[in-house]
C-alpha cells in the first residue's frame, strides 16, 4: 500500500465520537468554572477594566477593553462555555466561546499564559468538530444529528494538538538551564519549603534536578504514552501526579485541572462507553447507527485548514532561529511556543521623557500601570516599546514638544546577576514594532544551549 | 471489559486522592534547615532584631520625653541643650528603627509620624495656634516627629537666646510649649503601640506566614526593607537634596537634607540608617552582636549565586553596601554645607548605593521567588 493509500484509508477510517463527545463536556465545563472563578477572584476588574492602559498583540491594536461591558463579555464567555459543555446549539456557542475567550486574551498581553493560548485554540478546533453528535442537547432535540461513528481524524486532530503542546513544552526544556543548571526550579522549589510533610525535601538541590529531568522526560514522552493502550493508566496517572504537584507548588490556577481533563481525549471509546455504561445503568446510550459524515466541500475545507493549522503550529515554536541573541533574554519568538516555566526573570525599569525645551520627567510605573503590568513590562523588550509609546502620548499631551523616552532597565535573569535590557541611549518614541529584531536589545553575556 | 473496569477505578481513586491532598496544604511549621527556615529566620527577626531595637529606640525616645519636659517646664539654655542632645540621641537610634516598616510598625504607619521632612514649618505655626489640629492626616506628617521637633528646637530662631525667647517672650510661648509636650506624648505613645502590638498579636501571625508569595512575613519584609533603602535612605537623605535623582532635573534641594535645622548631623543619620539597612541584611543580633538569620543567611542557604562569576549573591550585595558606605563616609557632617559647595562627593554616595538598589530589588528578591501578584503564572 503507498502512503497516498494509507492517508487514504486513514482519512476514511471512523470511530466512536465519544472521546471528543467527552473532551467537549469537559472543556465547557472547565471553561465555566474558570470564567466563575476569574470574576468571584475580582480579576475581570482588577485586570480588564481597572488598568489605565493596555498592552495589546501586534497587530491586533483594535482589540480594546470594553469597561463595564466587559462584564458582558465574560457573561458571553461563560454562558457559551456552559452551552458549549450542554452540547446546547453547539455551532454557535462554540463559535462564541472561541470569539469571546480569544478577545479577552488579546486585550493585554500581561495576561497572557500558554494554557489561555492553548484553551483559544481548541476551541477554535472545536468549533468544526461534531462534538455534539452524542449527549447534547442539540442530538436530543434533532435525532438526526446523533451519530454513533464520526471520522477518526476529528478526535485524531485534537488529540495531536494536544501531544504537540507537550512534545513542544519538553523540546524547550532540552537546554543548558534547565537540565544542566537545574534553572528555574532550584530557584523555585526551596521558595516551598515550608509545605507540610514534603516541603524538606526542596531544600536539597538534587530535587531540583530530578524534577528538571522528569519533567523534561515527562513532556516529551507523554503524548506518545498516553496514545499507547498498555501504557495509557500508568501514564494517565502520571498525568495526575504531575499536574498536581504543579498545581501545589506554583500559582498556575486552573492549568493543571484542565490538563487532566484534556488527556482524557486519549483514553479508548469503550472506557467511557463503560463509564456511560455504569452511570445510567444501561447500556444502550448511543441508539443510533448513524455515521457522522462532512459534504464534500466542507471536508476539503476542512482538512486543508487543518493542514494549515498544523503546519503552522510546527513551525511558530522555531520562529525564534530567525532572531538574533539569546531567546529567554530577548523573548523574540518566545510567546506562542509552549514554553513555560523556563525562567525566573524580575526587573527593574525606569523611564526619562524629555523634550528639546529642556522638560523632563522621570517616569513612576505605578501611576499608568498596575503591579501585573509592571511586573511583565520590565523584562519584556515590546511591552518597554508600547510603555514607551503610552509615555510618549500622554507627555505629548501634557505639552512636551516631541517626547523622547529613554529606559534605564535591569534585569536578572535564570540567577544571573542583572544586567541592562535596552539601550539607555535609544529614543524609544521613535522606534517602531514590527516582527524585525530590535537592534536596541543588549546582548546578554549568557548563551543558554539548547532547543 | 475488566482492565476498563480498574482503568476507570484507578483513574477516579488518583483523582479524588490528589485532590484532597492539594486541597489539605496548609500553614503548617516549616522544616527545619540551615539559613533557610523561614519560620527561624522571622522568629529571629522579631524576637532578637526588631523588638530589642524598639526597646533600646524607646529608652532613648523616653529620655528626650523627660528632657522636653524639663525644658517646656523651665526653657532655659541648660534644658535646651539638654533637650538637644537627646533628641539627637534619639534620632540617631531612630535610625536603627526606621528600617522594620512592616508587621506592627506597618499597621500604625510609624515613619510617617516619626521622621517626614522637610518639617512644614507654616503647618507647625498653624497647629500651635490650633491645639486640636488633626495630627493624624497626611497633611500632618511634616508637622511632627522629629523633624517637627528640629524646627522647634533648632530652628525657631537665628541663635539659642532667640529660640528661648520663642518660648519664653512671646504670647504664644505657652501653646508652643504645649506643642512640643503634644508632640513628645504621641512619640511615646505610639512606640508604647508598636512595641506592644509586636509583643501581643503580631509576633504570632508574623512567624506564621511562612511563605514568600502576596502577604506572607518576608514578602512583606523585603518590599519595606527595599522601600526603605531606595527611598527613604538613598533618595531621602541624598538623592532629593543633592539633586541626583532623575526627577530633580539636576536642582539640588539642600534645603531638603535630613536635620536642616542642626545641620551637622546629616552624616551621623545617614550612616545610622545605611548601618542598620546592612545589619538587617546579615541578620546581626542587636544583643550579641553576631550575624544571625536573614536575607544573607537564607540566600547562602538556597544557594544564590551569579551563575556567570560563581560568587555569592549575599557576598556581592555585601561588597556593593561596602563600597555605598565607603562613600557615604567621604561626605561631611553637614550634607546642606556640602550641596552648596560640591555635591559631586554626594551624587557619587548615591551612584553607589542605586547599584545596590538594583541588586537588593531585582537580583536578591528574584533569587528569593518572592511573588508580587496574585494573578495566575506561568513562569514567563
Amino acid at each position: 500500500m503507498t502512503a497516498t493509500n494509507k492517508i487514504q484509508t486513514y482519512l476514511q477510517k471512523t470511530a466512536s465520537p465519544l472521546p471528543l463527545i467527552f473532551f467537549r463536556i469537559a472543556l465547557g465545563s472547565m471553561l465555566f468554572a474558570s470564567i466563575v472563578r476569574f470574576w468571584y477572584n475580582g480579576w475581570i476588574e482588577a485586570l480588564y477594566i481597572n488598568p489605565k492602559h493596555y498592552f495589546p498583540f501586534y497587530g491586533f491594536e483594535f482589540v480594546t477593553p470594553l469597561g463595564e461591558f466587559t462584564y458582558i463579555l465574560f457573561i458571553l464567555c461563560g454562558a457559551s462555555a456552559l452551552m458549549v459543555a450542554l452540547g446546547l446549539f453547539y455551532r454557535v456557542s462554540s463559535v462564541v466561546l472561541f470569539a469571546s475567550f480569544t478577545y479577552i486574551e488579546l486585550i493585554d498581553k500581561s495576561t497572557y499564559l500558554n494554557h489561555y493560548y492553548f484553551i483559544s485554540l481548541v476551541c477554535l478546533l472545536m468549533i468544526f468538530l461534531p462534538a455534539n453528535t452524542a449527549l447534547s442537547l442539540d442530538a436530543l432535540r434533532n435525532k438526526k444529528l446523533a451519530a454513533s461513528q464520526i471520522p477518526a481524524w476529528c478526535t485524531d486532530s485534537v488529540k495531536l494538538f494536544v501531544g504537540m503542546l507537550y512534545f513542544f513544552a519538553g523540546l524547550a526544556k532540552v537546554n543548558s538551564d534547565w537540565l544542566i543548571h537545574a534553572l528555574p526550579l532550584r530557584i523555585w522549589l526551596p521558595a516551598k519549603n515550608d509545605l507540610p510533610i514534603i516541603g524538606g525535601i526542596f531544600n536539597h538541590l538534587w530535587v531540583a534536578y530530578a524534577f528538571a529531568w522528569i519533567g523534561c522526560l515527562y513532556d516529551l514522552c507523554i503524548p506518545f504514552l498516553l496514545s499507547n493502550k498498555k501504557a495509557r493508566p500508568f501514564a494517565y496517572m502520571a498525568v495526575v501526579i504531575f499536574h498536581t504537584l504543579t498545581s501545589m507548588l506554583f500559582p498556575i490556577g486552573m492549568f493543571p485541572y484542565v490538563m487532566m481533563a484534556t488527556a482524557l481525549i486519549f483514553f479508548s471509546p469503550e472506557f467511557f462507553h463503560n463509564i456511560l455504561t455504569k452511570v445510567s445503568g444501561n447500556n444502550t446510550i448511543v441508539t443510533t447507527d448513524r455515521v457522522f459524515r462532512y459534504s464534500r466541500p466542507a471536508r476539503v475545507c476542512l482538512q486543508a485548514f487543518l493542514a494549515i493549522f498544523f503546519i503552522i503550529q510546527s513551525v511558530l515554536p522555531f520562529r525564534y532561529l530567525a532572531y538574533p541573541g539569546e531567546l529567554f533574554w530577548t523573548e523574540q519568538g518566545y510567546r506562542f511556543s509552549w514554553r513555560v516555566m523556563l525562567m525566573e526573570k524580575a526587573g527593574h525599569a525606569e523611564f526619562t521623557v524629555k523634550d528639546t525645551q529642556g522638560r523632563l520627567a522621570v517616569v513612576d510605573n505605578k501611576a499608568f500601570l498596575t503591579t501585573l503590568q509592571e511586573k511583565m513590562m520590565t523584562t519584556q523588550p515590546d511591552m518597554i516599546l508600547q510603555y514607551a509609546h503610552i509615555l510618549r502620548d500622554h507627555y505629548t499631551a501634557q505639552g512636551f514638544h516631541s517626547p523622547q523616552v529613554y529606559v534605564d532597565s535591569y534585569v536578572a535573569l535564570n540567577g544571573r546577576l542583572g544586567m541592562p535590557l535596552i539601550d539607555p541611549h535609544t529614543n524609544l518614541a521613535n522606534q517602531h514594532e514590527s516582527f524585525r529584531a530590535k537592534p536596541w536589545i543588549l546582548p546578554h553575556n549568557h548563551d543558554s544551549k539548547g532547543l | 471489559m475488566k482492565s476498563i473496569k480498574t482503568q476507570s477505578i484507578v483513574v477516579v481513586l488518583i483523582i479524588t486522592l490528589f485532590w484532597s491532598c492539594s486541597n489539605n496544604v496548609s500553614n503548617d511549621p516549616a522544616p527545619t534547615g540551615e539559613g533557610n527556615n523561614r519560620r527561624e529566620i522571622l522568629i529571629h527577626w522579631v524576637d532578637n532584631i526588631i523588638v530589642p531595637s524598639y526597646q533600646r529606640f524607646e529608652t532613648k525616645l523616653d529620655v528626650m520625653v523627660a528632657k522636653g519636659q524639663d525644658f517646656t517646664n523651665t526653657p532655659n539654655n541648660q534644658t535646651l541643650l539638654a533637650l538637644r542632645t537627646a533628641w539627637v540621641e534619639a534620632y540617631v537610634e531612630w535610625q536603627k528603627v526606621e528600617v522594620f516598616e512592616f508587621g506592627a510598625a506597618d499597621r500604625y504607619a510609624l515613619r510617617t509620624f516619626f521622621n517626614i521632612y522637610p518639617a512644614d514649618v507654616n503647618g507647625i505655626m498653624a497647629n500651635i495656634n490650633d491645639p486640636t489640629a488633626n495630627l493624624n492626616i497626611p497633611a500632618a506628617y511634616a508637622r511632627q516627629g522629629f523633624p517637627a521637633l528640629d524646627y522647634l528646637i533648632n530652628g525657631s530662631g537665628t541663635d539659642d537666646n532667640a529660640i528661648l525667647a520663642f518660648y519664653t517672650n512671646h504670647a504664644d510661648a505657652a501653646k508652643r510649649k504645649a506643642y512640643i509636650t503634644t508632640l513628645l506624648t504621641r512619640m511615646s505613645e505610639m512606640i508604647d503601640n508598636v512595641i506592644a502590638y509586636w509583643n501581643k498579636n503580631e509576633r504570632e501571625a508574623f512567624i506564621s506566614k511562612t511563605g514568600l508569595d502576596i502577604g506572607s512575613s518576608m514578602g512583606l519584609a523585603v518590599n519595606a526593607y527595599v522601600l526603605h533603602y531606595e527611598k527613604y535612605i538613598r533618595s531621602g537623605k541624598i538623592g532629593i537634596p543633592a539633586g541626583a535623582t532623575a526627577n530633580s532635573a539636576g536642582v539640588a534641594h539642600p534645603e531638603t537634607v535630613e536635620a536642616y535645622y542642626k545641620k551637622d548631623i546629616s552624616l551621623i543619620l545617614t550612616q545610622t540608617a545605611h548601618q542598620a539597612a546592612v545589619d538587617f541584611f546579615n541578620g546581626k543580633n542587636v544583643t550579641t552582636g553576631e550575624n544571625g538569620l536573614g536575607f544573607k543567611a537564607y540566600l547562602n542557604a538556597i544557594g544564590a549565586k551569579d551563575n556567570s562569576s560563581g560568587k555569592d549573591l549575599s557576598s556581592i550585595i555585601n561588597d556593593q553596601f561596602t563600597v555605598a558606605k565607603g562613600k557615604i563616609d567621604l561626605l561631611p557632617p553637614d550634607f546642606f554645607q556640602q550641596i552648596n559647595t560640591d555635591r559631586s562627593k554626594m551624587i557619587d554616595a548615591f551612584t553607589e548605593m542605586q547599584k545596590a538598589v538594583r541588586m537588593i530589588k531585582v537580583d536578591m528578591t528574584s533569587a528569593m521567588s518572592i511573588t508580587i501578584t496574585y494573578t495566575d503564572n506561568d513562569g514567563d
